[in-house]
């Protein structure tokens, strides 16, 4: 095993408000770790609104904007349009917003600085339901959850939105995904965004033990999981065509589904259907490549 | 007045109390609070290390090794070992057989980077620490083998002043006469006893001790070693055994003397290392070797390694013959053969052999007999009405005014050269307690096990703690570590080997040698992986110092470092309420 | 300065482009448009160097300037009726912020039905948002306003809203005096802000709030609004000094007078004329326009109306089971006043329905038919057959 090599330095303070084993604090560790210090982020409502800290504290060593909860794009829309109006080329301006920021309330304006191609870097921590309100099902949600909002046999029988196709779609410079299990992959995949002009998207499964109803010791491990049996691929797109695959997964996806409380009702049959989603899903995947 | 608008500051006018940081970070936000245990760094032995004879801390060795510091890599192997050049060629390596690595793909080649630490430190003059200070007491060692040489090593470590009594004209026992240069080239040997009698140790060759001599010596010194080994042969016991060649005194003649045997038909008796090394001794003078075994190949005390080897070489084995009787048969000698079939496993769990009905004989040139050795001298063993402590590698018998204590092959069940060190490492603790005046020594002994049999210098030095936990192959975590070939060491060629004493196998480079010990999971061992601090959702593991510090103010005891840390160096405890 | 006929939305633009803006965020909707076109025409033709966003709807044109003026750019968007409703959340969060956004509104009836015609119910309904709320009669006015609207707004930290009547400004080609650059320049000086998104001092804005905190950061906001209207004296000072118009936050004609209607927006321009034939025929009649309705000026209307006769509030919007939006805060400002003037309550020319001259007088003569009011508020116009 090689070590990863990731720089000492380290943006986020300690007492982060985030729950024990939060996927969504660690991506922003390794995040900033790779936009560095000339970095401005704002964040809509989701976790992350209530992670940064209350009044008068803050958890990051960069400047926050908290904004609302549709307009996280837009917000940096603006905060770049400022910058650049003021000179200031080289900052990057962060969007960081949760799955319900991204893919339901927050899709409008981020479509809309993606049609701009307002050179900022929107990232999505997906913990695949509105986990701050208390687990209530978005449209990341996977096929087969339960949430609050899609509770008992009311589990959610429609699949997760594809926001990767959505936004390939938009024919933006990069496009991303990465996981938290992947340090040095999401690190590479931040600074490849940070040196390209434009709109930039990076969709990160950050893992919520909390809504997920997992030990916080596996936080990282499940999330690794998902990509080992294809759940969350890894992969980039350039301009909206080129897609390149960074890691090729091999385990079936019942072990990941097992593991969580989340899905402890679905039945083998139910899991046989789901895999048989993932396996069709990920050959269109393959197909772009 | 907003008239004076050049200069006006309305800051202190205009309440603006709005929600802003303020410059504050969350440190404020003592989030520890919220746990309920907490993560701790907590080394572990691994496998290896306590399948070592020895107790080496093979993870750190390899942790070294991994980051190309070669030295750290050999400072870490003597402590437990002064023979990493020797060992990392002739050790039975049950460390690999161990390796949790080969329940992912196979062991990491820990004996083959120990002879490349081993050989880097001869190439780099890496000589001991100079002992500082003495205990003033002075230990008779007789026999400088590998157990009389290790006590003299770690005996002066602790501060004892040594004199090693050698029957031979050199030092090195079974390792300067025993081991084929082929497989130990003598000046690796020779090289790592000197660096040891660097440490101020006297040899003396050429002294075989009488009983007398013995006994003077017990009067002369504080205390007395006998590392003699097993100086005799085993005698086969059939009808014409005087025509044999003793195998041990073959395998000193080769050593010694140019020897060739062109084209001589050469018949070898027994299935251990020696018949092994005997063997291929003959194929290289030019004989054609045919070991001779009573039972199946597979039943051979040997190394596996070495008895394809042989056969790779052109030594032929006959299974399943049993000699009867040798004699003349014109310039040749004709050896005749009960031939053997399986029976029952036996207690020892070995598969038992019984007679078959065939008989046959063959005709050799000579005939070398590699059954084995045995004490040569009554006194070579403790007195049997003393009482005595019967330790792991040694028997302390401290009923005289002289502690007599004895080792290696003398006491060991397992005749190694490794087994060997671990007798001269245990008996110098044990000297040191007993001239401590420790009331317990054997307890004093037990908090310096590493594993089952071994005994580690480091942690009774106080170099490095004992890890009472074990690494299993499931408290790894294996998404770290892809599948990857083992890197084997290179070997000269077929043609080279068997024409001459050349040593078989090469060495690797430096990078093979990284990249061979980055294989190692380091069980049980921090290598500075970082992951503990890359994952932690709170910040809460900093560096200080160069060392990972976990700030129990923030940490919320999530777990997520001890369960990614790839190599089980962390565990979580309760917290106290 | 020199003089130019233009639209009232063009005033504004013009406003917007003197003032050195430096981020415009803008969305279509009728009868806005031709403001943020014109700036989009001037940032393309580099009479102006703001960054213009094409925006996808008006939350996200807020939204981006609320991001542009955190980082520390003066920011300007504009918008009308429903676009306005839709912002109403950014809204809120700008004043919280306490971003010195200046904002052009034209004020247009919500649907359903549809309707693009002027009514104040649009940005009446913002006005519990902690704006500052300063409506327009015309476009020179509209343009000055924008101006030291800006200097007002980074003063006291607070957002402001400059308001024009649908089609009767916005569309409506007058002569306007326009001020130089230089002038400009002079009047309102760089921006330099008291919140800044800074790298060199990094720190969270607008983030959550505790009870322990929340009530206190709300009273500063008011604490501001009530240091507004002085500064808002002392500012149209300066721009009287400059340029020699003033509007203060209300303006009076005639306020002893028997009848003192209260007006804002372009009805105020009607009302001019209509107590001028009524003074001409010897009625004792006068106006009260009300410019700024946030803050209220309440001590300013009291001393106003305190001597006068009855007052008629005319309101061209409306608070569904309540009444008219103008009248409701001048009752309150007036309601603790010793021997104060009964107040009537008109509303007229919602969605864009004239109001003329004659709808004066009709109200004239029913402030005069009654001692006291017969009803909370009597809507002037009302075809009764419609409604049965």
């Amino acid at each position: 095993m090689r070590n990863y090599n990731l720089t000492e330095d380290v943006f986020v303070n300690p007492g982060n408000m985030g729950c024990p084993g939060c996927g969504a604090t660690i991506a922003m560790n390794l995040a900033l770790k790779a936009l560095g210090e000339k970095t401005i982020v704002t964040i809509p409502a989701c976790c992350w609104a209530v992670i940064a800290g209350p009044y008068p504290m803050t958890t990051l060593k960069v400047p926050i904007l908290h904004t609302v909860f549709a307009s996280a794009a837009v917000t940096a829309s603006g905060i770049r349009a400022a910058l650049e109006y003021q000179g200031d080329n080289e900052t990057t301006v962060m969007a960081w917003a949760g799955d319900g920021g991204t893919f339901d309330i927050g899709i409008q304006s981020l479509s809309g600085a993606a049609e701009r191609n307002d050179d900022i870097i929107f990232v999505c921590y997906d913990n695949e339901a509105y986990m701050n309100t208390g687990v209530q099902k978005s449209s990341s949600t996977p096929y087969g959850t339960n949430t609050t909002t899609s509770p008992g046999t009311g589990w959610k029988k429609t699949r997760k939105k594809k926001i990767m196709e959505i936004m390939a779609a938009h024919r933006i410079p990069y496009a991303a995904t990465a996981n938290i299990a992947y340090p040095q992959d999401l690190i590479n995949k931040f600074e490849k965004a940070k040196s390209i002009k434009g709109t930039k998207f990076i969709h990160i499964y950050a893992s919520c033990p909390t809504g997920w109803k997992i030990p916080s010791e596996i936080s990282v491990k499940i999330a690794r999981m998902a990509t080992k049996c294809n759940f969350f691929p890894l992969y980039e797109v350039e301009d909206g065509i080129h897609y390149q695959l960074n890691h090729v997964g091999d385990q079936s996806v019942r072990e990941y589904y097992k593991m969580q409380g989340r899905f402890k009702h679905l039945s083998d049959d139910d899991i046989d259907k789901i895999q048989n989603y993932i396996d069709s899903d990920f050959e269109v995947l393959l197909g772009r490549l | 007045m907003v008239s004076e608008k050049k200069g006006m500051k309305l800051e202190n006018t205009v309440s603006l109390f709005i929600s802003r940081s303020a410059h504050r970070s969350s440190e404020m936000n003592k989030t520890g609070s919220w746990r309920f245990s907490l993560p701790v760094y907590k080394d572990k032995t691994a496998p290896c290390s306590a399948a070592c004879p020895t107790g080496t801390e093979i993870p750190r060795v390899e942790m070294h090794m991994s980051r190309g510091e070669v030295r750290k890599a050999w400072e870490k192997i003597i402590w437990e070992n002064p023979f990493p050049a020797v060992c990392g060629r002739v050790c039975f390596h049950e460390c690999e057989g161990a390796c949790n690595r080969k329940n992912l793909d196979s062991a990491v080649g820990i004996n083959s980077l120990e002879k490349f630490i081993g050989d880097i430190a001869l190439s780099e003059s890496y000589t001991f620490d100079e002992v500082e200070g003495t205990t003033n007491k002075r230990v008779a060692i007789i026999g400088a083998g590998p157990s009389g040489l290790s006590a003299a090593y770690f005996l002066s470590k602790l501060g004892f002043l040594c004199e090693v009594f050698e029957k031979e004209s050199e030092a090195g026992g079974v390792m300067r006469w025993g081991i084929p240069s082929y497989r130990l080239p003598k000046n690796i040997l020779l090289d790592e006893i000197k660096r040891i009698e660097e440490l101020g140790i006297k040899i003396h060759c050429n002294r075989e001790l009488s009983i007398d001599e013995f006994n003077n010596i017990k009067n002369e010194f504080d205390a007395v070693y006998l590392g003699c080994g097993l100086g005799a042969s085993i005698s086969p016991g059939f009808e014409g055994e005087s025509l044999l060649e003793e195998g041990s005194i073959f395998l000193k003649r080769v050593e010694s003397e140019k020897m060739s045997l062109d084209g001589q038909d050469i018949a070898v008796i027994g299935g251990g290392n020696t018949a092994i090394d005997v063997a291929r001794s003959l194929i290289r003078t030019g004989a054609k070797a045919t070991i001779l075994y009573r039972r199946r190949k597979e039943d051979m005390p040997a190394f596996i390694h070495e008895i394809s080897a042989a056969e790779d070489e052109g030594v032929k084995i006959v299974e399943l013959v049993s000699p009867t009787c040798v004699k003349h048969k014109g310039e040749m000698l004709e050896i005749d053969l009960q031939e053997m079939t399986t029976g029952d496993i036996d207690s020892h769990g070995r598969m038992s052999v019984r007679p078959l009905g065939g008989k046959r004989s063959l005709i050799y040139n000579k005939i070398i007999s590699g059954i084995g050795n045995q004490i040569k001298d009554t006194w070579h063993s403790p007195d049997q009405n003393n009482s005595k402590m019967e330790l792991k590698n040694s028997i302390i018998d401290i009923t005289g005014d002289t502690p007599l204590v004895y080792g290696g092959d003398l006491t060991n069940k397992n005749q190694s050269v490794s087994d060997a060190i671990a007798s001269g490492k245990e008996i110098a603790i044990v000297l040191d307690l007993h001239f401590k005046g420790d009331s317990d020594i054997i307890d004093s002994l037990e908090k310096c096990r590493v594993g089952v049999n071994a005994i580690s210098f480091e942690i009774y030095r106080g170099g490095r703690k004992q890890y009472k936990e074990f690494v299993e192959f499931k408290n790894v975590n294996i998404d770290y570590f892809d599948k990857e070939d083992r890197n084997e060491l290179p070997q000269i060629s077929k043609e080279e080997s068997i024409n001459s004493f050349n040593e078989v196998e090469k060495n690797y480079t430096f990078q093979m040698a990284a990249n061979e010990a980055l294989r190692c999971f380091n069980c049980g061992v921090c290598n500075d992986c970082d992951n503990c601090r890359v994952f932690c959702p709170d910040a809460s593991i900093i560096i200080e110092d160069g060392k990972r510090v976990i700030k129990t103010d923030f940490c919320k005891g999530c777990g997520v470092c001890v369960t990614e840390c790839p190599r089980s160096a962390m565990g979580m405890e309760e917290e106290k309420v | 300065m020199n003089e130019k006929v233009m639209e009232g939305s063009h005033a504004i633009s013009e406003a917007v482009r003197l003032c050195n803006v430096g981020v415009v965020s803008g969305f279509p909707i009728t009868p806005q448009t031709h403001i943020i076109e014109a700036i989009a025409e001037h940032c393309s033709d580099g009479t102006m160097k703001a960054k213009y966003i094409n925006v996808e709807s008006e939350h996200s044109a807020m939204a981006a300037i609320v991001g542009a003026s955190s980082a520390g750019t003066r920011a300007f968007t504009a918008t009308s009726s429903h676009g306005l409703a839709l912002m109403h959340e950014l809204l809120h969060w700008a004043a919280g912020a306490r971003l010195p956004i200046v904002m052009g509104e034209v004020n247009r009836a919500l649907g359903p039905g549809w309707n693009i015609w002027t009514d104040q119910t649009d940005s009446l309904s913002q006005r519990d948002t902690g704006w500052i709320q300063l409506y327009c009669e015309d476009g020179q006015e509209a343009l000055d306003t924008v101006i030291f609207g800006f200097r007002l707004a980074e003063l006291v930290n607070l957002p402001v809203m400059v308001i024009i009547d649908a089609f009767l400004v916005s569309h409506t080609y007058e002569a306007v005096s326009v001020p130089t650059q230089d002038e400009v320049n002079e009047f309102l000086p760089a921006f330099n802000p008291r919140i800044k998104l800074d790298l060199e001092n990094p720190q969270a804005l607008n983030q959550m709030a505790s009870p322990q905190y929340y009530m206190e950061m709300r009273k500063s906001m008011q604490l501001a609004m009530e240091t507004v209207e002085d500064i808002y004296d002392e500012v149209e000072d300066e721009f009287h000094d400059t340029w020699g118009r003033r509007y203060g936050s209300v303006e009076g004609i005639n306020l002893d007078a028997d009848v003192v209607f209260v007006t804002s927006g372009t009805a105020t321009t009607t009302c001019r004329l209509a107590i001028k034939d009524l003074t001409d025929k010897g009625e004792s009649v006068g106006m009260l326009k009300i410019k700024m309705f946030r803050p209220f000026p309440a001590k300013g209307i009291q001393n106003a109306l305190k001597n006068a006769g009855k007052v008629a509030v005319v309101d061209r919007n409306f608070s569904f089971g309540a009444g008219g939006i103008f009248a409701q805060e001048v009752k309150s400002s007036l309601c603790n006043l010793k021997d104060a003037p009964v107040v009537f309550n008109f509303i007229a020319g919602l969605g864009g329905r004239d109001i003329t001259t004659d709808t004066f007088f009709e109200m004239y003569e029913k402030v005069n038919a009654n001692d006291i009011p017969q009803t909370e508020s009597e809507w002037i116009g009302i075809n009764e057959q419609e409604l049965k």
